[in-house]
């Protein structure tokens, strides 16, 4: 182990709060990590592993709040079903890893298959906002892509760093790397739009 | 590189990607399943954990048989860590939809961090009158005018993975996902 592991202490966190960010983080994780071995980027890669840490933490934390809420046989029956979905939710994020660990151990992926996957996966895709695009300049919020073409920004590469699960307020610069997800057409019509290529953010 | 061996590059990340599609098409249905506690979905998700299986060995097969220099091996290597993962992912959606098969009433809170979680699963049913129908799911531009994209197609109890030329018949089900806006819409779209 590379580093002390930290000492998990508890704090009153609802349920339904947990498992949300569990079940978000864990599929926000499979898409980066598979990014991260289509482009061969070992520091997104190592984002995911830190993602990892973040969803065992909070397991745990989750593990407590259900220890407390059961007082009888009862309780436990009922509460049984979100303790199992919780740690599916952890393996999810634990296989998400093990992705991202294919590029951190410098295994990584034949040059040949990571071009025939990135063919073929048309789900995912890293692209550089140009100057003149008009994805440029405003935030994740006014974009709403979600609603207008069924694609998210997942992580944005600015300055020598990832900004992971960019929130609505993030806005996007000029020369940013995006990594995002979403419908094939979307996600081609999204490419377009920050290569500049497609100059008009349609409704 | 020859051409022989890049033909053969192309059919092993063909198998690799269905694997991926698959596992993650599982998961969707596995969280659907507890939502609407579905024992329907739920069987359905643990047939398509048997059906990983499958696709995971023969992946590995495929691998394994197709003669590989020491040099390519390393790169071949990455891509069965990640069918590996798959598998486990697989693994865990079947883990989900249990509970519904165990008949754990789920409880309240599960639907409720299901309903609140970022995307929505959604399942829509084509009737005969819906402007879909017969369209193949290029021609339906279903993303552009819903921002839903089509996971799978539930046809006479089995699931279709869409392509873009499948085409949609009168009584498919769609199920969708997407982000909660779009679900009205393409409920509209489907069944009007």
């Amino acid at each position: 182990m590379s580093h002390p592991l930290e000492k998990i202490e508890y704090k009153p966190i609802s349920v339904r709060k947990l498992l949300v960010e569990m079940k978000n983080l864990s599929e926000l994780m499979i898409d980066l990590a598979y990014s991260a071995a289509l482009f061969n980027d070992k520091e997104l890669a190592e984002e995911v592993l830190e993602l990892e840490n973040r969803v065992d933490v909070l397991a745990y934390l989750l593990n407590m709040e259900i220890m407390i809420a059961a007082r009888d046989s009862k309780d436990a029956e009922a509460l049984v079903g979100v303790s199992v979905v919780a740690s599916a939710t952890d393996k999810i994020s634990d296989a998400a890893a093990d992705i991202a660990a294919v590029v951190t151990q410098k295994i990584g992926i034949h040059p040949i298959v990571s071009e025939i996957f990135r063919k073929v996966e048309e789900r995912l895709t890293r692209v550089k906002v140009y100057e003149d695009s008009v994805l440029a300049a405003k935030t994740i919020d006014e974009l709403d892509l979600a609603a207008r073409m069924g694609v998210d920004i997942i992580a944005i590469r600015r300055d020598k760093e990832w900004i992971i699960d960019p929130g609505e307020k993030e806005q996007i610069k000029p020369g940013d790397i995006l990594i995002a997800r979403g419908a094939p057409e979307g996600i081609k019509e999204f490419k377009e739009l920050a290569e500049a290529k497609l100059k008009k953010l349609e409704d | 590189m020859h051409r022989e061996n890049r033909k053969k590059f192309e059919e092993i990340v063909e198998s690799f990607v269905e694997l991926k599609d698959t596992s993650e098409l599982m998961i969707d249905l596995a969280y659907s399943s507890l939502l609407l506690d579905s024992k329907e979905l739920a069987d359905d998700v643990e047939k398509l954990e048997e059906h990983v299986d499958q696709l995971h060995t023969d992946f590995e097969l495929l691998v394994l048989s197709s003669k590989f220099k020491p040099e390519e091996a390393k790169g071949l290597l990455g891509l069965i860590r990640l069918g590996v993962a798959a598998e486990k992912i697989a693994d865990a959606a079947a883990e989900i939809a249990e509970v519904v098969l165990r008949g754990v009433e789920p409880h309240p809170v599960l639907k409720l961090a299901i309903e609140e979680a970022e995307e929505t699963v959604t399942y829509t049913r084509v009737t005969e009158n819906s402007p879909l129908v017969n369209k193949t799911l290029r021609e339906a531009r279903i993303p552009e005018e819903t921002g839903m994209w089509v996971l799978a197609i539930r046809r006479a109890g089995k699931y279709i993975r869409p392509k873009p030329g499948t085409k949609i018949e009168n009584g498919d089900v769609l199920i969708a996902s997407g982000y909660a806006e779009g679900e009205e819409d393409l409920k509209k779209l489907a069944s009007p």
